[in-house]
């Protein structure tokens, strides 16, 4: 067992991107995802999201902040081609 | 079950006294009453509840509000709360379509079309407002409210405010123009309405240039504007707060909040956060979650009620409030924070205390609800059973499956009752699947625990969830054999298990034919049903006590307890019972031979058994309906109807019916002759009746009085008094029809004792012209002879019918002669006295004997007699 297949097949990272600044005290908030400020005032969320049930409660926690949403992106990193147990 | 009903979720709430007014939105509201669906939609925080309390405060419409939880994804709850709503207006209605739900809790299209037709029938208009929808989830409920909004009445229409967009046919009712809306960019405070609020309401006294600052540092999200505000309001030095807020980049609620909170006093600032737990408090909840608060919990809600402080009132009497949505969550996390930074209390300390609290004040939900946030399992567990009643009848259904699906399987088998509050919850939202594996799970982890009067208890339950799979499957024996394992295990108060198994168990019986113990059983299920308030499950053992009746023959005590249950039912609107009710009502009047009442009770029937999916009871209404167009003499769509159920019976296993729709089916080809078909399904149904009446067809009475005679005894042994007398009315036509027409009257004289008091026509109408023939054979000075006139009265007002040809072809063949001459070989005259008799020469009589036998087939005189018995010569 290699760790890449422990994670739930449909995990996947996300890049969530949010109109004003949260510090670190907000991590726990948004279940350990990691909290970058942008130079322009605007907030990253970035990590590994479980599925798309985590990924819509995560969204709904968003909206019930009343935090304006400006992007939301799929990374692709768990298909890298630098993992060896990638190889297919 | 009823749902318990919080009134402050029904609450209207009042507009604040210093709020800033918004004449131009409210002037939008009120010319748009043409539309059927307002919709606001704003993100958190821009004032659309605000708006709504100000709008119902000043509009002369009259306005239901109806405040939205998570809880309310459960379609039972949500519409329960919603015909509760709309009766805070007009009291009366709503009630039918509150008991459909109650009993059918997936029948909510239904119980909204009993709502519509309701409000359509009435003159007042009602607004509706559903606040915060954006917690629905439930896409049934989105379809059930696309229905309501397809077939809105024209006293009715919608008000929805919500975070996101429901899942609505939006686009369509926008382009019909039934659709109003106010989105974001309608609700943002403008420049003059920025500076009304922070000048007059707050009493800031800014600067034009300070506002416009503000203005656009919030972008006029009001939420954001009121913090800002209330930052200011201890803020010596306003020109530097402004400054440092508008040049931050902060996200505004969060740096807010903290301006706000670090202003307040330790004590307020501690009760926010421990009290943003709540999803609605009072002084004294809050005085058990603040120990150290000294019972300030009252003052203190008022005093932030004054201080404008994202708290909403939710009754008149300033006993329960809640704090804004945004505030409450933004707290939450600021207190998930400061308790990671201490050890004196904890989240689940917390919790614990708001659920005992709320577990003395006899709010058993939220007491639950607070005991599985802290994941105190046992008091969770002890919660979930009520006082009374299981909480997942009240209206916790979700809550209670939430908590479940998150706990680990050693936690079932730890408190095995879970396995069964699984269960029962899983078979309240009709998911059968995976019901058994949870029992067989329960009965593993009990294994392992000492034996108690709780665990016996337990072991009831589960067999009585057993029965009632077994109930959806019509296996009499193994409801009874789990419903008698309920009784001898359920606790003597478990009033509410107890009442629905012994229904159970009369029902199973019912279906085996044991009619005594069924009486016994849904006698004692409505005696309990009585004492614990049952009412659905003493109206159900009534119409199982009609039905009793119905078989025992005693038509007019059946209509008796008939039309107690559709009294009983009439404000209740439980279509099970109206069904059993109506459908047994048609089946009397059907057999009293008043065919329109009958037609009547069976439409009605079949308008209540539509509504009652997975049950027989729409076939059921088919077989009467057949019974109404045969009677009618309409015999090709009476077929064409039993076709139908047919199929119905046989796709969704109403086993139970199959040999009702044969029987019809027999009775119809026996009337359009077609003799081979009748027997075939006689045959492959083993109907004892219908394979007599097929003999009798086939002029072999001897051989239908010998079916007849085993299934006489079989239905005596056991007390069927139905089928004794369905039995004994063929019988008589047998022995008739076999020229043994005495016995056949003195039968016939004890059936019409018994169908004069109870009023029985159409048993004899059904069986045709040979009925009727030996009806007038009934000596017309007998004490019988009025009920016999008045049923040859009946036959001469019908459309005559043959289901048993009398050998009409026979008869022609033998001429007058050689009938009188075949009269008296039967009556043992010789040939010589039969000369005389007829003056008649000896060749001739032998002549006549000849062709006689030629045409019965047979050789000899005796042989002669007893075929002609046979083919019923000899009783005509």
């Amino acid at each position: 067992m290699t760790n890449y297949q422990q994670r739930a097949p449909e995990a996947m990272i996300y890049q969530i991107c949010l109109r004003g600044q949260l510090d670190q005290t907000w991590a726990e908030w948004f279940a350990g995802l990691e909290i970058v400020a942008l130079t322009n005032g605007d907030t990253l969320l970035v990590g590994l999201i479980a599925d798309q049930a985590a990924l819509y409660g995560l969204i709904k926690k968003i909206r019930d902040l009343g935090m304006p949403l400006i992007s939301l992106m799929p990374l692709n990193s768990t298909t890298s081609s630098f993992n060896p147990h990638e190889q297919v | 079950m009823p749902i318990s009903i919080l009134a402050t979720k029904l609450h209207l709430p009042q507009p604040r006294p210093n709020g800033v007014a918004r004449p131009h939105l409210i002037a939008r509201l009120e010319a748009a009453q043409h539309c059927g669906l307002q919709l606001i939609s704003a993100p958190a925080g821009f004032g659309k509840s605000s708006l709504l309390s100000e709008w119902q405060a000043s509009t002369q419409q009259q306005v239901a509000w109806l405040a939205l939880d998570e809880g309310d994804n459960d379609p039972s709850r949500f519409f329960s709360y919603l015909v509760h709503a709309i009766q805070t207006i007009v009291p009366s209605i709503g009630g039918a379509a509150l008991s459909l739900i109650q009993a059918q809790p997936q029948a909510i299209e239904q119980a909204l079309i009993s709502l519509i037709n309701e409000i359509s029938g009435r003159s007042e208009s009602i607004s509706l407002v559903l606040d915060d929808y954006h917690v629905i989830e439930n896409h049934a409920l989105d379809q059930a409210l696309s229905f309501l909004l397809e077939h809105l009445p024209a006293g009715l229409r919608l008000l929805i405010a919500t975070r996101e967009d429901p899942n609505l046919p939006l686009a369509r009712l926008r382009a019909r123009g039934q659709l109003h809306e106010l989105r974001s960019a309608d609700l943002r405070f403008s420049l003059a309405e920025a500076q009304q609020f922070l000048n007059n309401a707050m009493q800031l006294d800014l600067s034009g240039a300070e506002v416009a600052a503000l203005e656009a540092r919030t972008e006029g999200w009001i939420a954001g504007l009121q913090l800002a505000g209330l930052s200011m309001q201890h803020q010596p030095d306003r020109q530097s707060f402004i400054a440092s807020f508008t040049g931050s980049h902060h996200f505004v609620m969060d740096y807010l909040l903290e301006e706000v909170l670090q202003h307040q006093p330790p004590a307020i600032q501690q009760f926010l956060l421990h009290s943003s737990i709540l999803n609605r408090m009072c002084g004294s909840l809050c005085d058990a979650l603040l120990p150290s608060n000294e019972q300030t919990g009252q003052s203190t809600l008022e005093y932030l009620e004054q201080a404008n402080m994202f708290i909403v009132a939710l009754d008149h009497e300033r006993g329960w409030y809640r704090y804004h949505h945004l505030f409450g969550e933004l707290l939450r996390q600021r207190l998930q924070r400061s308790l990671a930074q201490q050890t004196t209390t904890s989240l689940e300390a917390l919790h614990i205390r708001a659920s005992t609290w709320f577990e003395h004040n006899e709010l058993e939900i939220e007491a639950f609800e607070h005991a599985a946030a802290a994941n105190a399992i046992e008091r969770a567990e002890r919660l979930i059973e009520g006082k009374r009643v299981p909480l997942q009848f009240q209206g916790a259904l979700l809550p209670i499956m939430h908590w479940l699906q998150a706990l680990p399987t050693s936690v079932f088998n730890q408190y095995p009752s879970l396995w069964v509050t699984a269960a029962s919850v899983w078979l309240a939202t009709g998911q059968v699947n995976g019901i058994e594996q949870r029992l067989q799970a329960a009965e593993q982890a009990l294994t392992r625990h000492e034996q108690s009067p709780k665990f016996q208890d337990l072991i009831g339950r589960i067999a009585a969830i057993r029965g009632t799979l077994a109930l959806s499957q019509n296996d009499a024996g193994q409801i009874i054999a789990q419903s008698e394992r309920a009784l001898a295990h359920l606790a003597l108060d478990n009033l509410s298990f107890r009442t629905s198994t012994v229904w159970k168990l009369g029902y199973a019986y019912q279906l085996q034919g044991q009619r005594g113990a069924a009486k016994h059983a849904y006698e004692q299920a409505i005696s309990i049903g009585q004492r614990s308030g049952n009412l659905v499950t003493v109206l159900l053992a009534s119409i199982g006590l009609g039905n009793l009746h119905e078989s025992d023959n005693r038509l007019k005590l059946a209509t008796t307890t008939y039309q107690q249950v559709l009294n009983a039912c009439s404000n209740l609107g439980l279509p099970a019972a109206n069904c059993g009710a109506e459908l047994g009502l048609a089946r009397i009047y059907y057999q009293a031979n008043q065919l329109d009442l009958a037609e009547q009770y069976y439409q009605r029937a079949l308008q209540s058994a539509q509504l009652l999916q997975h049950t027989d009871r729409e076939v059921a209404c088919q077989v009467v309906k057949a019974r109404l167009l045969i009677a009618q003499g309409q015999f090709e769509q009476a077929s064409l109807l039993l076709e139908q159920a047919q199929i119905a019976a046989q796709q969704h296993r109403h086993t139970t019916q199959h040999a009702k729709i044969a029987a019809e089916q027999i009775r119809i080809h026996l009337l359009r002759g077609q003799i081979q078909a009748a027997q075939q399904l006689a045959q492959s149904h083993n109907l004892a009746i219908g394979q007599a009446q097929v003999l009798l067809a086939q002029q072999q009475p001897s051989a239908a009085l010998a079916v007849l005679k085993p299934a006489l005894e079989q239905a005596q042994a056991n007390g069927w008094h139905d089928q004794q007398l369905w039995l004994s009315l063929i019988q008589c036509l047998g022995l008739a029809a076999l020229g043994e027409q005495g016995q056949a009257l003195q039968i016939l004289t004890k059936i019409l004792i018994t169908a004069e008091s109870e009023g029985f026509v159409r048993i004899f109408l059904d069986h045709g012209s040979a009925m009727q023939t030996l009806l007038a054979s009934i000596n017309p000075q007998s004490a019988q002879a009025a009920y016999r006139d008045a049923l040859l009265a009946q036959f001469a007002s019908e459309h005559p019918k043959q289901l048993y040809p009398a050998a009409p072809s026979l008869l022609d063949l033998l001429s007058q002669r050689e009938r009188e001459v075949l009269h008296l070989i039967a009556q043992g005259y010789s040939n010589q006295a039969i000369c005389q008799q007829l003056h008649l020469a000896l060749d001739t009589v032998k002549g006549h004997n000849r062709r006689i036998f030629e045409k019965l087939q047979v050789q000899r005189r005796t042989e002669a007699v007893a075929r002609a018995r046979e083919l019923g010569l000899l009783s005509q």
